[in-house]
Parts: C-alpha cells; structure tokens; sequence
C-alpha cells in the first residue's frame, strides 16, 4: 500500500530533513510516526499526500510512484487520502457542515447525497448536533471532531495525521483517538505522527521512531502490546 | 458449485464511491461555481464591500479623467471647425463662374463645404460685427469690399499638414487670387492638440497603471487573506481549476459591480453638478455644460471592472496554488 523506498528529501538550503528511509505500510495498518521536532514527521507524511517530493527514491502508494506523478494526478490520489493537522485547518466562516461537505463537492457529488453522508459522518464522531455551527463556536476536540470528519466523509483508503492531539486534553484525546481506531476497522490505514507517548502507549500499534531524518526505531504492534504487559 | 457465490462483499471501505452526480456535466459544475462564488461573497461581506470599494474608486477616477478629456476632445473638435481657407476676389463672380470654380475646388480632396460671399452679404457682416459702431461705416459701400469663397475642409484634412498641403493645390487653380487661412493659428492650435492629446495619453496610461496596480493588489490581499481556504481545497483533492473558478467568477461578479458603482457615481457627479460646469472652460459657449461619457466608453468601463477583477484574482490565485 505505502512504500518508501531510500527516500531522501533536501531543502533548498541543503538541510537535509529526510535521509535514505525505508518503510512500508500495509493496506489497513495503523502506523504511529514518533520522534522529537525536526525529526522529520511533518515532512514524511508530506511526501505521502504528494505535497513536497523526495530528492532521491521513490514513494508508492498503492504501486503508484508520487514522483512521477502530474500535476493533474496530484489531486486524483488526494481523493483517497484524508489529512487532519494540530491546527484543524477549517474554514472559519463555513458552517460545520459546509467544512465537511468540502470533500464530497470536489468528488462531485450531489447535493442530496452530500446532505446524507454529512450527516452520517457527523453522527459517527459525535458532532451532528453542532451541523450548523460555525467553527470558532466549537472546543479544540469538537474542531478535531469536524476536521476528521472531514478527511472520512469519502472513505479514504489512508488517513495521515500531523499531531492531531496536539491541541487537546486527555478527555478529547481519547475521543480522536477512538474514531482512528473505528476508521482503521472500516479498513482505512492510518498513519499518525506524534510525540505524544501515552497516545502511543495506549494504542498497542506499530511504532517507527524517526531522529533526524532517519528511521532510528521500528516497534511491531505485538511487541509494543507485549511491552505493554511485561 | 459455484466458487464466485462464496465470496463475501468486502465490508471495508469502498473509497470515491460517488452515488448520485449531480453537476457532473459542464452546466451542473457552472451551477456550482457560481453558487460557491456567491455564498463566499455572503460569506466574506467585509473583504467583498473593500475589493468592489476600492474597484469602483478607482475606475471613477479613471472615468472622470476620460469625461474630462472626451469633453476637451469634443470642445477642439469644434473649435477645428474655424480651420476654413478663404479665397478673395476683387470682383462679383458670376454664376456661371462661381459654378466652374466650384467645380474645379471640389477636385481637390478635403473640400466638405464651398460658401460665396457677394460684396452685399461681406457688408451685411461687417456691419453685424461693428453692431453699435455703424456711424464708422457711413459712406461705405459695397464695392470697396472683396468677395470671397469660404471653403471648410473635411476633419481629416484640418491638421497643418492637411490645410498645406489643399493649399497648394488650390493655388494651382488660375482664378484664385490672394488667399487666407490663418497658417499660424491653425499651426498653434493643432501643436496645442498634440500636446493635450500626448499628455491625455501620458496621464491616462499613468491612471490606468494605477488602477490597474490598486486593484491587483486589494484583490491579492483578499486571496491571502483566503489562502487556508485554498490550501483544504487542494488537501482534499479539487482540481487547481475546481479551485479557481469560483473565486475567478467572485473577482469578475465584483469587477462588474465595482464599474457599475462607478458609473452610477459618475452619473450621480455628473446629474449633480458636473453637467453645467462647462462655462468655466468656455471653449464651446455655444453648447452649455459638459457632454456624458459616450455609451461606448461607459461600456468600456464596465468591461474594464469585468477584466480587472478577472485578471487580479488570476494572477493572485496562481501565486497561490501550489499542487
């Protein structure tokens, strides 16, 4: 499904923020991305939305090498990525509704099925009754909520994460967490990159460890829930 | 048995199903922009109030400029009408001459309109003009004045070089004597055109580069102030074109207003108090007041707001997609 191939990525100042990474995510795993700040996981899960690409090797993603890819291709393959950020990126003056239905009016749905799907989304993580809410209205966890939503409402196969939790406290930590757990169920993979340890902890999912720019640690889900009991 | 019917439907995800498309045809997707364009309008009221403010600012200064200059235009156009070249004869010219002579100045190109002046008719002026001094012409009689034959030359043929060069062929005509055309007031007053025109030219290129920067800049501040929105639509897969349409049918719906605005203020000037100030110029006394935009310039500026927010958000929005 995701396939990196000694992938290195270098700035223009010749910083070098990625550095001969090899990984591969199977279709409907869940991937947790570790490290410090500037370890490289911002710009990893860059590379697997087709937003910056890699100086030398190659990113699949479903066979499909990014590089090659046109600029007309680009938003082909983000159709079946959904990405959610610590900053939640909704639009301050769209309703929640309207910031979810964003993904199906680009896919070109019609309105009654964007309508139906909206709402069956917003019933999943627990935001239908905020529909008509502008975003500033809503807690930190409630516009996580909606940004989720958002990246779900089309049923992406892969959902990438910047430090979603970044912004939230334990109570609404859980929650995002939950509704990862529940789209990786449906069979969505989901690669989230974090530094937060109790989220990893208390997820017993595979684990890569990024340092600058290297993948320095892989954990397998068994080991980290082995861990977990030892 | 059959190995296919075993098979469970994969209750995973089934990504871009898309049940039912409404809008996937052109009209459908034209619906679409324009219904986004117009909610982002309701949506962002005070940046839509400043981008059409500031387009129907500017093109009003622009559109004064042009009424001004179209007037000054129309008053030269009527003052080039006095370019007239009068030939002079010591005598009455008889019909059958006047006929011939006709004739013969009419061969000449430029030529719009031939007028005899008999001894009878020069006196009947000469008296209009000194109207309240008529004891200076007691004992003047007819036959000391000349006649003479106005002839007023074709637009196109009033230009210095133009009255040169009907001149000279005139002159080549046996019966025409001594002749009169103000050489150097004709040089004057069209050096004076020239210099209007290019200075016209010169300000209005400098107003319109202006307009045109103003513009381009407020709508580029208003796409930055917007660029998160542009930065989801691109995260969720639109197409750079799905992005763009509706904020290039925003910048045109608010080009169009903001011209709009602009000619209904310069009408507003115009009714209010522009219309009777032409007296102060007095170029023209016989047409009192200032003349409106002619329809063809006002459509010019319609479609100037049209092309200005176009182009403005085109440019901006280039600047920044980045897929």
């Amino acid at each position: 499904m995701i396939q990196l191939h000694n992938v290195s990525l270098a700035y223009q100042n010749d910083a070098t923020a990625l550095s001969n990474i090899n990984l591969r995510i199977g279709k409907g795993e869940f991937v947790f991305l570790t490290g410090a700040s500037g370890a490289g996981k911002t710009t990893l899960l860059r590379l697997l939305y087709g937003a910056l690409h890699p100086t030398r090797g190659q990113v699949l993603i479903d066979g499909q090498n990014i590089s090659r890819m046109t600029s007309a291709q680009i938003p082909l393959l983000r159709r079946s990525i959904g990405v959610v950020f610590q900053d939640f990126k909704l639009l301050p003056n769209r309703t929640v509704f309207e910031n979810v239905a964003i993904t199906l009016e680009v896919l070109g749905w019609g309105r009654a099925d964007i309508g139906k799907k909206v709402m069956h989304i917003l019933k999943q993580t627990g935001m239908e009754s905020k529909i008509g809410m502008m975003p500033q209205r809503l807690s930190g966890g409630e516009q996580q909520r909606v940004a989720l939503a958002r990246a779900l409402v089309n049923d992406p196969k892969i959902l990438l994460a910047d430090e979603p939790t970044g912004n939230l406290d334990e109570a609404n930590k859980n929650q995002i967490l939950n509704i990862f757990k529940e789209a990786n169920v449906r069979g969505t993979t989901v690669v989230v990159a974090t530094h937060d340890r109790r989220l990893i902890d208390n997820s017993h999912k595979r684990l890569v460890s990024l340092s600058n720019g290297e993948i320095v640690e892989q954990v397998e889900k068994e080991e980290t829930a082995s861990s977990q009991q030892a | 048995m059959n190995r296919w019917k075993k098979k469970k439907p994969q209750a995973v995800n089934k990504p871009n199903i898309r049940p039912a498309l409404s809008g996937s045809g052109f009209g459908g997707r034209t619906g679409y922009y324009f219904r986004r364009a117009l909610a982002n309008l309701r949506q962002n009221v005070f940046v839509s109030v400043v981008t059409v403010g500031t387009i129907s600012l500017a093109l009003l200064i622009l559109s004064l400029f042009m009424l001004v200059f179209v007037n000054l235009e129309n008053a030269a156009e009527n003052w080039s009408e006095k370019v007239q070249v009068t030939a002079y004869f010591d005598r009455e010219l008889t019909a059958q001459e006047q006929t011939a002579l006709r004739a013969k100045i009419n061969a000449i190109a430029g030529v719009e309109k031939l007028n005899y002046v008999s001894r009878d008719e020069a006196l009947k002026r000469f008296k209009s003009r000194l109207r309240g001094q008529e004891t200076l012409l007691e004992g003047v009689r007819p036959e000391i004045l000349p006649t003479s034959l106005e002839i007023s030359l074709k637009r196109a043929h009033r230009d210095s070089q133009g009255v040169e060069n009907f001149v000279a062929s005139l002159r080549r005509i046996p019966e025409i004597g001594e002749l009169q055309y103000g050489e150097e007031w004709v040089r004057r007053f069209n050096t004076f055109l020239n210099f209007m025109r290019m200075l016209g030219a010169l300000l209005g290129g400098f107003l319109l580069l202006a307009v045109v920067f103003i513009v381009s800049n407020t709508i580029k501040l208003t796409i930055y102030a917007r660029r998160d929105e542009l930065e989801v639509m691109s995260l969720v897969g639109a197409t750079p074109f799905f992005i763009k349409a509706p904020f290039l049918i925003e910048g045109v719906l608010q080009g169009g207003a903001g011209a709009s605005l602009s000619l209904l203020l310069l009408v507003a000037m115009y009714e209010g108090f522009l219309h009777n100030t032409g007296g102060f110029l007095t170029f023209n006394p016989a047409t009192a007041g200032l003349s409106f935009l002619p329809l063809e310039y006002a459509g010019g500026i319609l479609l100037a707001g049209v092309l200005l927010g176009f182009m403005g958000s085109l440019t901006s929005l280039k600047r920044f997609i980045n897929i």
